[in-house]
C-alpha cells in the first residue's frame, strides 16, 4: 500500500512537470507579447525593445522557465501584467467563488446521482429506469452553455424568479446573495448528475450478475441485505474513482458556466487573461487548473486503493 | 522448406496483409453500425446522425437565403429581429440575416470540424495506443506518461490555450481537437490491446514469426473494432460539444460564417425579445449530440459493452 | 447435531423435471427429463459432460433459475415443491435446510467482505444466536472443515486465502445451519490435484459426521467414483443411467456410460500399456435441438438399431435399483466400442537422439525492486519461476511434464518455444542453439517447433475464418504457394477428422473439440519436429479429450514427431508419456522414463501426486498421502530442499539446510532429487507416512 502511494505520487510529480513545460511552451508562442500589449499605440521598435528588457522578456526561455518554476515552488506566482498586482492576490480573490460553485454542485448532484443510479440498476428495464435513461441522455447531450441559457430563459427572463446575471461586487461573498448561485449550480449539476447516475447504474448491473451476489441470494438473505452489504459496496468502488475524476471535468465546465452567468470566478478570470494577453496570469491559472485535475485523479486512485481490500492488503 | 520468396515479394505481401487488416476492420465497422441499428437506441440515433450529415453536405445549397446577407424589404430597410413568419420560417436575427439559412449553413462547419477532429484524434490515438500497448516495457511507460501529461488538462482549457495562441481557423481547430482527444483514445485502445495480446491466437501468430505490425493490424485490430466503434462515437459527441463551446466563447469559426456556438452566444442580448435566434441553433446542437449519444448507446448495447468511459 | 431421521424417506425427489430457457438467441432445453431421489446420509453423484444440464438441475433444486424459464415436473424437498414455492418460503429454505457449494470459490465470496462476517450473516438470518454466539459457532465451523487458526481466520479477506482454503470457507458457510440437503456443484474442478484430494477427504468425512444428503455434481468420473454412493449419469438433459456406484462403473447398462468410462485413461494393468482410449464419435446433442420421438444418443451409439430412432426410451429397471434409458441394456459391454486395441509400443534398440536438450533453464521475472521507487530497503525479489531445469526429449518420444499450479510447467513450455525469454540456460533443437525469444529464431526453427494451447477458443482469432491460421502457417513456415497451401489445408483438415468446408467458418461456429482439432491441424502443418502441448486437453470433455489424444498418438506414429505434453492430470500423463518430468515450485523433483517415475521408488512429491489423483474405480484404495498447505511463493531462493515445507517424508534438518542433489543408485536417466537414500525410499513406498489424515488441519 505504501508502495502504491509512493509510485502514484511520483508519477503525478512527473506529469505535472511535463504539464508546466507544455503551458510555458504554448504561452511563449502567443503572438503579441506582453510588451506589445502594454505599449499598444506607442509601440516603436526601440520602445518595444526597452519594454521587453524591462519585463525581462529578452532573456532565454530556459532561464525564464526556471525562474517561473522556482517562484511557483516557493509560492510566488508572479505579478499580473495588466493589473499590476501579485497573481496570488488576484486568484485569491476569485478562487473562493469558484470553490463555492464546485462544492455546491458536488453536494447537490453526487449523492442524489448515486442513489438514482442504484435504484435504476436494481429496477432495471422498469419504466422509471427507462425514463431516467432518456433524461440522462438528453442531459449529457446538451452543452453547458445551452443548458445555462435555456435555464436562464425559463427562470430569469420568463418567470423572473432568479437573476440572470451573477454579478456581485468584487470582494463580496456570493453566499450573501444565494439566488445568484442557483442557476449556475443547476446547469453544472445536470451533466454531472447524468454521468454519475449512468456510471453507478452500469456498475450496479454488473455487480448484480456476479457469483458472489448469487451466493448471497442462495444463502437466503433478504434482498435488502444483499443490496446493502454485497451489491452497493462493490458497485461503489469504481464509481468513487469516477467521481473524483469528474471534478476535473467540472473545471472545464466552470469556464463556460461562469461566462454564461457572468459569475466572478476563476473561469472568467481565465478568459479575461486570454483576451488581455496577460501571460503570467494565464500561465498561473492553467497550472493551477492542471494541478487540481491531477490531484483529484490522485485522490481518486488513493480512494480506490484504500477502499479495495485487494490493494490495501496486497 | 524455407520460403524462397524475394524480399520485395515478402515486403509487398506484408503490406498487403496490413491493407487486408484495415479493410477487414472497415467492413467490421459497418457491421457494428448494422448491429446497432437493431437496438432501439440505434434505430433513433443513427438516422438522426445521418440526417445531420446530409444537412451538413447539402444545407448550404438548400438554404432559402444567404447565411450572411442582410435581408431587406422593399424600402431597402434591414429586416432585423423579425419573428418567424412565412417568408422567414425562423425569423431574422439582429443583423437581419435569415436564421433558418444560418442554421442550415452552420451545420456543415461544425460537423466538418467535429468529424475531422474526432477522426484525427481516433486515428492518432489508435496508432499510438495499440503500438504502445503491444510493445510494452519502457517505451509504453514513457508514452503513457506523456499521454497522462496531455490528459491533465481539461480539454476545453487545452483547446483555449492552443487556439488563443495560434488563432482560430478550421485547420487549427481540427488539429487541436485531434491532439486533445488523442491521449484519451490511446488509453482506451491500449487497454484493449493489452488484454488481447495475452490471448493464445496472438501467441500463435508470434510463433509463426509474424512481425509486430502484422499482428497489430491483422490479428488484434479486427478484435478491437467493437470497442473502437463505441469510442469513436463517444469522441464524436465530445468533439461536437467542444467545437460548439469554443464557438460560444468566440474561438470557433470566425464571423461572418455562421457557427452555431457563436450564434447562441450572440443571441444572449436578445433572449427576451427574440429567443428564436438562440433556440434554433441550440436545437440543432442538441439534436445532433442526442443522435450521436443514442448511436453510442446502440453500439454499446449491441455488444454488451458497459456504459463506462471517462467523462471528458 | 445428528437428528434421527428415518433413512428411507428421501430428502429430495425430482420427478420428470424439464427446464427450458427462452433466450434472445433461441430456446434452450437445458433439462428434458430428469428424475431421481436422495436420502439422508448418502452422496448421489450427478455426472455428465458439459451441456448435459447437471448444473441446471443443481440450481433448480435451490429454486434459482434466472431468466425466462419454464419448469415442468416436480422438485420436491421434504414434500414441498421448490419450483412453485413463494419467494419468502424459498428464502427461509436457502442457506438453512438446503445449502450449496460452488465451482469457483474465489468468485463465490464477496471480495470486499471478511470471510467471518460472510458466514456470520447466514447464522444471523436463520438462527437466533447473538453476535457473541455467532462468532463462536463460526470458529467451530471453520475448525470442523479443517481450517487452521479458526478463531482468527475470519478476519481475512477472500483474496488472502488459497483456493483450497476458500472452498473450505464456502463449505463451512453451507454447513452453518446443518442443512438437510447439501448441493455441491463441481466443487473441486478449479483446484489442484493435491488440494482436491484433501477436499474430497472432507466430503467423505462429512458423509459420516453430518446427516445431510449430498448431491455431488461433477464431470470427473474419478472424483465421482471416490465420493458417490449412488450415481446418476446425464446426457443431453436426460438421465440415462442410475444405480449404485459400483454397478455403474463395473457393469454399465447404457452405451454412453460405457463409452464414457472407456474414454478415461486408466492406469495400466500388469500386461503393459493398457488399452487404447475409445472415442465416442460425433458431437454432443445440444440443448438447442428439439428432441423428439427418438433416443437422443442414437446417432452416436454403436449398438443403435431401427427402433432407437423411432422410440424415445424411458428409464427402465435392469434389476437391483439399477436403471437405464436404453432399449437394449443387456447388449452393453466394453466391446461395443470396438475391439480393445492394445497400444503398439514402439520398441527401439538404440537410444533415440534427443531432438531437444535443455540445461540449466532458469526463468525469473520482475526486477529486484526497492521499496520506495528508487531508494529504501530491498523490496520484492523477482519471482523464480524456473530454477535449473534439465531434460531431454527423444526423437519420436513424448515427454510428459506434470505439476500443479506454481510448478513452472507452463513457464517451461513457453520458454522452450520462445514466447517467454528464458533468463539463462541452454536450449538446443537438434544440436542448434535456440535464441531466447521466438522473434530471434530462424524460420526453420519456428517451423520445427509448434505449440497447442489449453483454451481452444482463444487459440483461434474469433474475427477471422478458421482457414486463416492454417494457411498462414503453410505459407510462412512451409513456404508453400497459394494453391499448394489450399490443397494442403484440405488434407490437414481431413487428417484431424474435420470436414474441409469448416475452413470457411468462424471459430464461434465450432465446438471446443473441433476448435482444438483446428489448432492441431495448424500445428501439424509444417511437419514440425516437436509439438509443445500446454494442457491441450484439459479444457475438453472426457469424450472429446479421448478423440484428441488418439489423434495425437496417430500423428506421432506416422510422422515421428516428438511431444512435450504439459498437464496436471495424472491419468493423462500416465497414458501419453514415454518420459516424465515432475516439477514443483520451479524445481525438478523427478525425471526419467515413465515406468521408472510412476513405479517405486519415487520422490515424495511424485508419490503424493499419484496418491491424490482420483481414479474412476470405486474399489480403488488410494494411498492416503496428503500434503498440508499450498505451493510456496516463489520469491525467495530455497535454502534447503524446495519441498521441505510440505514433505510428508521429511527426515530432518538436512531437508531445510541443504538443497538435494541427484540420488545415487537410480537407473541411468532417472533423476530423483531427495535426501532420503534410495533403499529407504523403496521401503517407504509400501508404508504410508505416520500422519492421521482426518485430524490434520489444512493451512
Amino acid at each position: 500500500m505504501a508502495r502504491f502511494l509512493m509510485v502514484r505520487t511520483g508519477l503525478i510529480v512527473v506529469t505535472l512537470f511535463v504539464v508546466s513545460l507544455a503551458i510555458f511552451a504554448v504561452t511563449e508562442i502567443l503572438p503579441g507579447d506582453a510588451a506589445v500589449m502594454s505599449l499598444r499605440q506607442g509601440a516603436t521598435e526601440e520602445n518595444l525593445k526597452a519594454r521587453r528588457a524591462e519585463l525581462g522578456l529578452d532573456r532565454s526561455p530556459v532561464v525564464r522557465y526556471a525562474e517561473w518554476m522556482g517562484g511557483v515552488v516557493r509560492g510566488d506566482l508572479g505579478e499580473s501584467l495588466i493589473r499590476k498586482t501579485p497573481i496570488t492576490e488576484v486568484i485569491g480573490g476569485r478562487i473562493g467563488n469558484s470553490l463555492i460553485l464546485a462544492v455546491f454542485t458536488f453536494a447537490v448532484s453526487v449523492p442524489s446521482a448515486i442513489l438514482a443510479g442504484i435504484w435504476a440498476g436494481v429496477k432495471r428495464d422498469s419504466w422509471g429506469d427507462h425514463t431516467m435513461s432518456v433524461g440522462s441522455l438528453v442531459a449529457i447531450s446538451l452543452p453547458e452553455f445551452v443548458t445555462g441559457i435555456l435555464l436562464m430563459v425559463i427562470f430569469s427572463t420568463t418567470l423572473h424568479w432568479l437573476p440572470s446575471s451573477s454579478f456581485i461586487f468584487p470582494g463580496t461573498n456570493p453566499l450573501t446573495s444565494p439566488s445568484i448561485l442557483v442557476l449556475p449550480v443547476l446547469t453544472l449539476t445536470g451533466v454531472l448528475f447524468a454521468y454519475v447516475m449512468r456510471m453507478t447504474r452500469a456498475n450496479v448491473i454488473e455487480v448484480m450478475e456476479t457469483h458472489y451476489v448469487r451466493t448471497a441470494i442462495l444463502k437466503g438473505l433478504p434482498m435488502r441485505r444483499v443490496l446493502l452489504r454485497h451489491v452497493v459496496p462493490n458497485a461503489m468502488l469504481p464509481t468513487i474513482s469516477i467521481i473524483a475524476m469528474n471534478l476535473g471535468w467540472m473545471l472545464g465546465g466552470l469556464i463556460i458556466v461562469e461566462n454564461v452567468f457572468s459569475y466572478p470566478g476563476l473561469g472568467r478570470l481565465l478568459l479575461e487573461s486570454i483576451d488581455s494577453r496577460d501571460v503570467p496570469l494565464l500561465q498561473a491559472l492553467s497550472l493551477l487548473i492542471a494541478v487540481t485535475y491531477a490531484v483529484s485523479n490522485l485522490a481518486a486512485d488513493l480512494c480506490y486503493g484504500v477502499l479495495n481490500p485487494r490493494i490495501r492488503l496486497a | 522448406m524455407a520460403s524462397s520468396a524475394t524480399t520485395s515479394q515478402q515486403g509487398s505481401r506484408f503490406g498487403q496483409a496490413i491493407v487486408n487488416g484495415v479493410a477487414a476492420s472497415g467492413r467490421m465497422l459497418r457491421n457494428e453500425l448494422a448491429l446497432a441499428l437493431r437496438t432501439t437506441a440505434g434505430k433513433i440515433g443513427l438516422p438522426l446522425v445521418i440526417f445531420h450529415l446530409i444537412l451538413a453536405t447539402v444545407g448550404p445549397l438548400l438554404a432559402p437565403y444567404s447565411a450572411t446577407d442582410f435581408q431587406r424589404d422593399e424600402d431597402n430597410r434591414v429586416l432585423q429581429l423579425q419573428s418567424p413568419n412565412t417568408t422567414y420560417w425562423l425569423g431574422t436575427d439582429n443583423a437581419g440575416r435569415d436564421v433558418l439559412s444560418r442554421v442550415m449553413s452552420g451545420a456543415s462547419s461544425i460537423i466538418a470540424v467535429s468529424v475531422a477532429g474526432a477522426g484525427l484524434g481516433i486515428f492518432l490515438g489508435t496508432v499510438v495506443g495499440m503500438s504502445s500497448g503491444y510493445k510494452g516495457g519502457r517505451t509504453d511507460e514513457i508514452v503513457m506518461r506523456v499521454m497522462d501529461g496531455l490528459m491533465s488538462f481539461p480539454s476545453l482549457l487545452l483547446a483555449l490555450l492552443v487556439l488563443s495562441t495560434l488563432g482560430a481557423n478550421h485547420e487549427n481547430i481540427i488539429a487541436t481537437i485531434g491532439v486533445v482527444f488523442m491521449p484519451r483514445v490511446a488509453r482506451v485502445l491500449r487497454s484493449v490491446t493489452l488484454s488481447l495480446k495475452t490471448l493464445e491466437f496472438v501467441q500463435s501468430a508470434r510463433l509463426r514469426g509474424e512481425p509486430a505490425l502484422y499482428i497489430i493490424f491483422r490479428e488484434i485490430l479486427p478484435n478491437a473494432i467493437p470497442v473502437l466503434a463505441v469510442e469513436a462515437s463517444v469522441r464524436l459527441s465530445y468533439a461536437i460539444l467542444l467545437a460548439s463551446s469554443l464557438g460560444f466563447l468566440g474561438l470557433g469559426v470566425q464571423p461572418p460564417s455562421p457557427d452555431w456556438g457563436l450564434m447562441i452566444s450572440e443571441s444572449r442580448n436578445f433572449l427576451v425579445d427574440a429567443p428564436w435566434i438562440g433556440l434554433a441553433p441550440a436545437a440543432g446542437v442538441a439534436s445532433l449530440v442526442v443522435g450521436v449519444n443514442l448511436l453510442t448507446d446502440g453500439l454499446r448495447q449491441a455488444r454488451g459493452l458497459p456504459v463506462g468511459g471517462d467523462h471528458d | 447435531m445428528i437428528d434421527a431421521r428415518p433413512v428411507d424417506v428421501p430428502v429430495a425427489e425430482v420427478r420428470d423435471l424439464a427446464v427450458t430457457f427462452f433466450t434472445p438467441r433461441g430456446t434452450v432445453r437445458a433439462v428434458r427429463d430428469v428424475s431421481f431421489e436422495i436420502r439422508p446420509g448418502e452422496v448421489l453423484g450427478l455426472v455428465g459432460e458439459s451441456g448435459c444440464g447437471k448444473s441446471t438441475v443443481a440450481f433448480a433444486m435451490m429454486g434459482y433459475l434466472p431468466g425466462i424459464t419454464r419448469v415442468d415436473g416436480d422438485i420436491l424437498f421434504e414434500g414441498a415443491d421448490v419450483s412453485t414455492m413463494p419467494a419468502a418460503e424459498l428464502q427461509d429454505l436457502r442457506g438453512s435446510r438446503i445449502a450449496m457449494v460452488y465451482q469457483d470459490p474465489a468468485t463465490a465470496l464477496n471480495p470486499t467482505m471478511r470471510v467471518g462476517p460472510q458466514l456470520e450473516e447466514v447464522l444471523k438470518r436463520h438462527t437466533d444466536l447473538n453476535s457473541e454466539q455467532s462468532r463462536e459457532r463460526t470458529a467451530e465451523l471453520f475448525e470442523s472443515v479443517g481450517l487452521a487458526d479458526p478463531t482468527r481466520i475470519g478476519r481475512r479477506y477472500p483474496h488472502q486465502l488459497s483456493g483450497g482454503m476458500q472452498q473450505r470457507v464456502v463449505i463451512a458457510m453451507a454447513l452453518a445451519c446443518d442443512p438437510h440437503l447439501l448441493i455441491m456443484d463441481e466443487p473441486t474442478t478449479g483446484l489442484d490435484v493435491t488440494t482436491e484430494a484433501t477436499i474430497l477427504d472432507l466430503v467423505i468425512e462429512l458423509k459420516d459426521r453430518v446427516s445431510a444428503a449430498i448431491l455431488f455434481v461433477s464431470h470427473n468420473l474419478g472424483v465421482i467414483a471416490r465420493v458417490a454412493d449412488r450415481v446418476t449419469v446425464m446426457y443431453a438433459g436426460q438421465t440415462v443411467e442410475h444405480g449404485l456406484a459400483r454397478d455403474i462403473f463395473k457393469s454399465p447398462r447404457h452405451p454412453y456410460t460405457s463409452g464414457l468410462i472407456s474414454c478415461v485413461p486408466q492406469p495400466p494393468t500388469d500386461e503393459g500399456q493398457g488399452d487404447r482410449l475409445t472415442s465416442i464419435p460425433g458431437a454432443v446433442y445440444t440443448a438447442q435441438e428439439e428432441g423428439g420421438e427418438s433416443c437422443l444418443f442414437a446417432l452416436r451409439c454403436p449398438i443403435a438399431q431401427e427402433s432407437c430412432n423411432n422410440q424415445a426410451p424411458s428409464m427402465a429397471s435392469t434389476g437391483d435399483g439399477h436403471f437405464a434409458r436404453c432399449l437394449f441394456p443387456d447388449d452393453v459391454a466394453p466391446e461395443i466400442w470396438g475391439e480393445s486395441q492394445i497400444r503398439v509400443e514402439e520398441l527401439t534398440d538404440e537410444e533415440p537422439e534427443p531432438v531437444l536438450e535443455a540445461r540449466g533453464l532458469r526463468r525469473f521475472y520482475g526486477r529486484q525492486r526497492k521499496r520506495y521507487g528508487f531508494f529504501g530497503p530491498k523490496g520484492r525479489p523477482p519471482v523464480r519461476a524456473l530454477v535449473d531445469i534439465d531434460f531431454d526429449i527423444g526423437s519420436g518420444r513424448t515427454l510428459g511434464v506434470v505439476g500443479e499450479s506454481g510448478s513452472g510447467k507452463t513457464t517451461a513450455a513457453r520458454a522452450v518455444v520462445g514466447l517467454v525469454p528464458r533468463s539463462s540456460g541452454d536450449l538446443q533443437l537438434e544440436g542448434d542453439d535456440l535464441a531466447r525469444s521466438v522473434e530471434d529464431r530462424t524460420g526453420d526453427q519456428r517451423a520445427a517447433m509448434r505449440m497447442v494451447f489449453q483454451n481452444p477458443t482463444a487459440s483461434l482469432n474469433p474475427r477471422l475464418p478458421v482457414r486463416h491460421a492454417i494457411i498462414r502457417s503453410l505459407r510462412k513456415l512451409a513456404g508453400l504457394s497459394k494453391s499448394e497451401s489450399e490443397d494442403r489445408a484440405v488434407e490437414l483438415m481431413e487428417a484431424v477428422g474435420l470436414d474441409p468446408t469448416y475452413l470457411d467458418r468462424h471459430p464461434v461456429e465450432l465446438s471446443g473439440g473441433e476448435q482444438q482439432r483446428v489448432a492441431l491441424a495448424g500445428a501439424f502443418s509444417a511437419n514440425p519436429t516437436l509439438i509443445v502441448a500446454d494442457e491441450a486437453v484439459s479444457a475438453l470433455d472426457v469424450s472429446v479429450q479421448a478423440q484428441v489424444l488418439n489423434l495425437l498418438e496417430e500423428h506421432q506414429r506416422e510422422t515421428g514427431t516428438s511431444y512435450m505434453f504439459i498437464t496436471h492430470d495424472l491419468g493423462v500423463v500416465r497414458y501419453v508419456s514415454d518420459d516424465i518430468l515432475v516439477l514443483y515450485a520451479g524445481h525438478v523433483a523427478e525425471y526419467g522414463p515413465a515406468e521408472a517415475v510412476l513405479n517405486t521408488p519415487s520422490h515424495p512429491y511424485t508419490e503424493a501426486l499419484l496418491s491424490a489423483a482420483p481414479v474412476p474405480d470405486p474399489d480403488a484404495e488410494p494411498a492416503h498421502i496428503r500434503l498440508e498447505g499450498s505451493v510456496p511463493t516463489l520469491r525467495s531462493a530455497f535454502k534447503g530442499c524446495f519441498f521441505a515445507g510440505r514433505c510428508p517424508r521429511k527426515v530432518g534438518d538436512v531437508c531445510d539446510s541443504t538443497p538435494p542433489s541427484r540420488l545415487e543408485g537410480t537407473e541411468e536417466g532417472h533423476d530423483v532429487y531427495c535426501h532420503i537414500p534410495l533403499a529407504e525410499l523403496t521401503e517407504m513406498a509400501s508404508t504410508p507416512p505416520e500422519r492421521d489424515v482426518a485430524s490434520t488441519p489444512a493451512d
